[in-house]
């Protein structure tokens, strides 16, 4: 019996759906607004909102900065504490998935810090480095190391145990097999880490603006929120979900070849 | 078989002596170190002045948080505040799993629900919970609706996206054993695709609780008149790390016993769950 070659088609319905269903949110959004059922308070049209999406690129006033200004301030922000936390929260992960002694040592430590969430540390922070650069990327330093440590700390710890046995069997060293079997073996899970780090960083990041910045995205929003303009709210936020899906995909993109190269 | 085996044990056992390096190398003993060190080093950094004023030293936290269990603060002893912040977040959560897990499921077995709902939930899904504050605060002032809101919120997107993928990742092979055992649809759905997707759909929920917590401190952090995060933000204004740290203390406690108390109902409402080790 031949297997006869079907080609599924997906219905035109199914294909209109997903356009319709977006188009009618904006429409019913637009509307909302212009017939006057939400005050314009409250909240500010799709159209209105991109006008001052263009007019942000040159416009300095009312929050004292250029939209590019802003998206600088946060990413950059946003880089240093990511590249922070990666740079500690893995090494650290990893001795502490083969080390007992460094587990034994960082672990009640680690968790001890685990529970607070990163955004309960914005009072304390403002406390020690006021409102500049360091607070702030501590605080994303903080929302960051936790899925890094997890995730290297889980990768080393579920390497095969044969391969180790069989590496003491030809009389390696724990260095060597730490080396050269458990974090070869652990880069998936640690490279599973970038994205998840990379969103609590931006979370965080949001969080942190909120209550303590003189320039970024979040602090956009908030100065939105202070002069009661609804456009710049929501400015705010669509450049928020913007800059962290691009980033987002940026960083899956290098995901991708970094586990290009290991699954020969 | 079994005396040789005794014999192997004996052997390992005897060429293991209690030295002062197997102490050294004991795990708990490198915990109990762990700890006396932290609080140690804390101490010492407080005394020094490394932050200035701004650390406390841990018995000044632990004496603040004595005071703060007897004298009410802004109308709440301290309890009263751990119950306000965990009051929000039982109400958000409870209103976003009852909407989003039924929700996640029919977009999952239903092609059509899932060609309206995803793309708008591919919009909103990028922007982080906190990022909506403002908005809330505009829209519903700052009393308990904003927060209630905000939770709503954050608890939404893990809580659909667990439940979505819950059923899509089922393995196909169980559908076709019902199958083959004359199930209908509705026995693959109640079936199998529930069961199945459980543990997911329970994983979900437990992020979400997570994402909860986070979303009620910063709602309460940017206005509010109780709960935890009003009590660190009432320490920064008023100038008294101690109270900040001791508010802090509490959110760890509060967050570890919520972890402990779920992972306990984990085990009692889905014991087919696959163990995973992990942190």
């Amino acid at each position: 019996m031949a297997y006869e070659y079907v080609q599924v088609k997906t219905p035109l319905v199914l294909r209109l759906l997903p356009v319709l269903s977006i188009v009618l949110f904006f429409g019913a959004w637009q509307l909302v607004v212009d017939w006057g059922i939400v005050p314009s308070t409250m909240l500010a049209s799709p159209i209105q909102v991109f006008q001052l999406f263009l007019v942000k690129w040159t416009e300095v006033n009312p929050d004292g900065g250029l939209l590019s200004q802003h998206i600088w301030t946060s990413v950059q922000e946003a880089f240093i504490g990511y590249l922070l936390s990666l740079l500690v929260g893995i090494p650290l992960g990893l001795a502490m998935g083969w080390f007992v002694v460094v587990e034994g040592l960082a672990r009640p430590f680690f968790e001890m810090i685990r529970p607070i969430p990163p955004i309960a540390w914005i009072p304390l922070t403002i406390f020690w480095f006021g409102i500049g650069l360091e607070g702030k990327v501590f605080i994303i330093f903080l929302g960051g190391i936790v899925p890094c440590v997890i995730n290297s700390y889980v990768g080393v710890r579920m390497t095969n145990p044969t391969l180790i046995q069989m590496a003491r069997t030809y009389g390696a060293t724990d260095w060597q097999i730490f080396r050269q079997i458990c974090i070869p073996s652990a880069l998936p899970m640690v490279f599973g880490a970038l994205q998840i780090a990379l969103a609590l960083c931006w979370t965080c990041l949001v969080g942190a603006e909120l209550l303590a910045a003189d320039s970024g995205l979040g602090f956009l929003i908030t100065m939105g929120r202070r002069l009661a303009l609804p456009d710049m709210v929501l400015l705010g936020m669509i450049m928020v979900g913007l800059t962290g899906a691009v980033i987002g995909v940026i960083i899956d993109y290098f995901e991708k070849k970094l586990l290009a190269g290991i699954r020969r | 078989m079994v005396d040789v085996a005794n014999e192997v044990q004996k052997q390992v056992r005897e060429k293991r002596p209690f030295t002062v390096m197997t102490v050294l190398k004991n795990r708990w003993f490198l915990y109990a170190v762990s700890v006396a060190a932290f609080f140690l080093i804390w101490d010492r950094v407080a005394i020094a002045r490394v932050f200035s004023s701004g650390l406390p030293r841990p018995y000044e936290v632990v004496l603040q948080l004595w005071s703060m269990m007897f004298d009410p603060l802004a109308g709440k002893s301290l309890l009263g505040h751990v119950w306000a912040s965990t009051q929000r977040i039982l109400i958000g959560f409870a209103i976003a799993s009852l909407v989003a897990v039924p929700l996640g499921l029919m977009m999952a077995l239903n092609r059509y629900v899932n060609a309206i709902v995803k793309p708008l939930f591919d919009l909103l899904k990028p922007m982080p919970p906190i990022a909506w504050i403002s908005i809330a605060i505009l829209w519903f002032g700052i009393g308990e609706t904003s927060k209630v809101f905000i939770i709503v919120i954050g608890t939404f997107v893990p809580c659909l996206l667990n439940a979505y993928n819950g059923v899509r990742l089922v393995e196909p092979e169980l559908y076709d054993v019902i199958r083959m055992l004359g199930g209908n649809r509705r026995n693959e759905i109640i079936d199998v695709c529930f069961p199945a997707a459980f543990p997911a759909i329970f994983a979900g929920l437990q992020i979400s609780l997570s994402i909860a917590w986070t979303c009620v401190l910063a709602a309460e952090l940017v206005s509010a008149r109780s709960g935890l995060g009003f009590i660190i933000i009432l320490g920064m204004n008023l100038s008294r790390p101690a109270m900040i740290v001791g508010g802090m203390v509490i959110i760890a406690l509060v967050a570890w016993g919520m972890t402990l108390l779920v992972t306990g109902l984990e085990k009692l409402v889905c014991p087919w769950k696959r163990e995973i080790e992990g942190l």
